[in-house]
């Protein structure tokens, strides 16, 4: 009986998860396509539904019912293979993600992660590795040369970025003593990683936007001068999976900024419930991604390899060593 | 030395993105700004100008004679060719046009019809919501273009886009000068 309740409560958690998961970019691009008009004095969608707000439930059935096109020299295999590859990391990823200590339904207490692994975090950053191979195969399969210079540009941002990325948790593992994401919230429970870690923040947020191949790094699919970069060729329910994929890692990167950075559930001054606190925070900074996307123009190609290796690579570093000398 | 400070001060707030935090603010304030957007066939729409071309309408002389002489002049200098006028003599032995048709889906509003015309017969007037389903649709006889409202008495107004303005309906525009279209723009 044991057994099966916890089973079932894992199962009940994760569908749960995906679920979620699945249906917040709906609300996130009607938020996007909003805040952009507003930010350039339009009103963004106005017509579907109060304010536009059934615009994505009508962009989701014109992308379903769309013809699913394959190009004729496309590597089929790897076309098909290519949407699930980018879709599927983001969704493992929020496995290891914790959103809350706990809450108790009914007597019960019942946590608010899927697990609570040692290496979560190392486990987050393996993952999401994997999802650049769907950006690269899709770019690759394709057989357009728009579409492979835009995986080629993913691959080497990728490269760049992941590793300024890593180096910058470092300083937030060495606080908290533990790969673990639970432990690394607890540890801030009185002060806030930001306090601490001001450049390890900076060089991490940065690559997440590098990552996230959001506006001012989103090279791989630049409008202006790729059409549309790796997925070109893509149409209808394979384009969905690939724009859900971008949506969760942008979710992803903010859920990691807040855990990492900004303390997780922790409140200050005004007493909420945490989860409150945590979705709040998170939307902050979804809200600041989509604030980017419309202020800044994008970065040419030779600038973005300039500041991973250059910038971001040594702030890093030099990052890790302070800490370590502080911590000492 | 006040070079020199401005220097520093530049490389000051380049080392904290001082140039990205003013991109920043400034999206920011626009995002609270009220939007510019005119809602045109759901909420309101903009009243033409007198000057405006729009659908044709032929004029009628004092005795609610038809003016055209159907001189044909306006068919030739159209450049779409879509003015077609067959003359016939009436009782008094006028030339008149029999037929008057101008095919729309092909107008391209250049208004030479009305340059050209020698009895100031035909104008572009006020209307412009004449969409249809059939490009037949749109091939308008003598009749209909007699019926077609004229030129805007005011103009440049905001008014409710189902208002039906173009029976002699004359509104009273709160702006002299029409709509202000740079009301709600920030200008720094
Ligand atoms: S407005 Fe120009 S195109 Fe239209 S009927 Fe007159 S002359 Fe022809
Ligand atoms: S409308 Fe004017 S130009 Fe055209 S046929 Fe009549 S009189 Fe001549």
């Amino acid at each position: 009986m044991e057994l099966v309740v916890a089973v079932g409560l894992i199962v009940f958690k994760v569908a749960l998860l995906i679920a979620i998961l699945l249906l917040l970019p709906l609300p996130l691009t009607w938020l996007e396509r909003k805040i952009a008009g507003h930010m350039q004095q339009r009103m963004g969608p106005m017509r579907v539904g109060w304010h536009g707000l059934l615009q994505p439930v009508a962009d989701g059935v014109k992308l379903l019912t769309k013809e699913d096109h394959i190009p004729a020299e496309a590597d089929r295999f790897l076309f098909k293979l290519a949407p699930i590859l980018a879709l599927a990391p983001p969704f493992v990823v929020f496995v290891a993600v914790p959103f809350g200590e706990s809450v108790s339904v009914l007597g019960t207490e019942i946590t608010l992660y899927v697990s609570n692994m040692n290496v979560a975090l190392l486990f987050v950053f393996a993952v999401i590795g994997i999802e650049v191979y769907g950006v690269i195969f899709g770019g690759w399969a394709a057989n357009s040369k728009y579409a492979v210079l835009g995986s080629l540009r993913t691959c080497a941002q990728m490269i760049s970025y992941e590793i300024p990325m890593g180096f910058a948790v470092i300083g937030v593992v060495m606080l908290a003593q533990s790969m673990s994401l639970l432990d690394i919230v607890r540890a801030q429970a009185n002060v806030w990683n930001i306090v601490y870690q001001p450049v390890g923040f900076f060089v991490f947020f940065v690559a997440g936007l590098a990552e996230s191949q959001r506006i001012p790094f989103d090279l791989a699919e630049a409008e202006g001068d790729l059409g549309a970069g790796f997925h070109t060729e893509y149409s209808g329910i394979r384009f969905a999976f690939f724009m859900v994929s971008e949506y969760a890692i942008m979710l992803l990167t903010s859920v990691l900024a807040v855990i990492l950075f900004f303390g997780g559930w922790n409140g200050v001054l005004v007493p909420l419930p945490p989860l409150v606190w945590f979705v709040l925070k998170v939307a902050f900074f979804v809200y600041v991604f989509i604030w980017f996307r419309f202020t800044f123009p994008r970065y040419r190609y030779d600038q973005l390899m300039a500041i991973g290796w250059k910038v971001l690579l040594p702030l890093s570093m030099a990052n890790i060593i302070i800490t370590g000398v502080a911590f000492l | 030395m006040s070079r020199a400070l401005d220097r520093i001060g530049t490389w000051i707030g380049w080392a904290f993105f001082a140039d990205l935090a003013n991109g920043l603010a400034l999206t920011f304030g626009y995002m609270f700004s009220k939007s510019v957007t005119m809602q045109y066939p759901d909420k309101e729409k903009w009243l033409p100008y007198s000057r405006y071309r729009g659908h044709h309408f032929l004029k009628r002389d004092e005795e609610g004679e038809i003016k055209c002489v159907a001189c044909e002049l306006c068919a030739r200098i159209c450049p779409c060719y879509c003015i077609e006028v067959i003359p016939y003599e009436d009782e008094k032995g006028n030339r008149r046009p029999a037929k008057f048709e101008i095919d729309m889906a092909r107008c391209l509003f250049c208004g030479l019809c009305e340059d050209a015309c020698p009895a100031d017969a035909i104008a572009l007037g006020q209307q412009y919501e004449f969409s249809s389903f059939s490009s037949r649709d749109l091939v308008i006889g003598r009749d209909d273009l007699l019926g077609k409202p004229g030129k805007a008495m005011t103009g440049g107004g905001v008014v409710a886009a189902r208002l039906n303005t173009e029976q002699d309906v004359l509104v009273e525009t709160s702006e002299p000068q029409g709509y202000n279209w740079w009301r709600n723009i920030r200008r720094t």
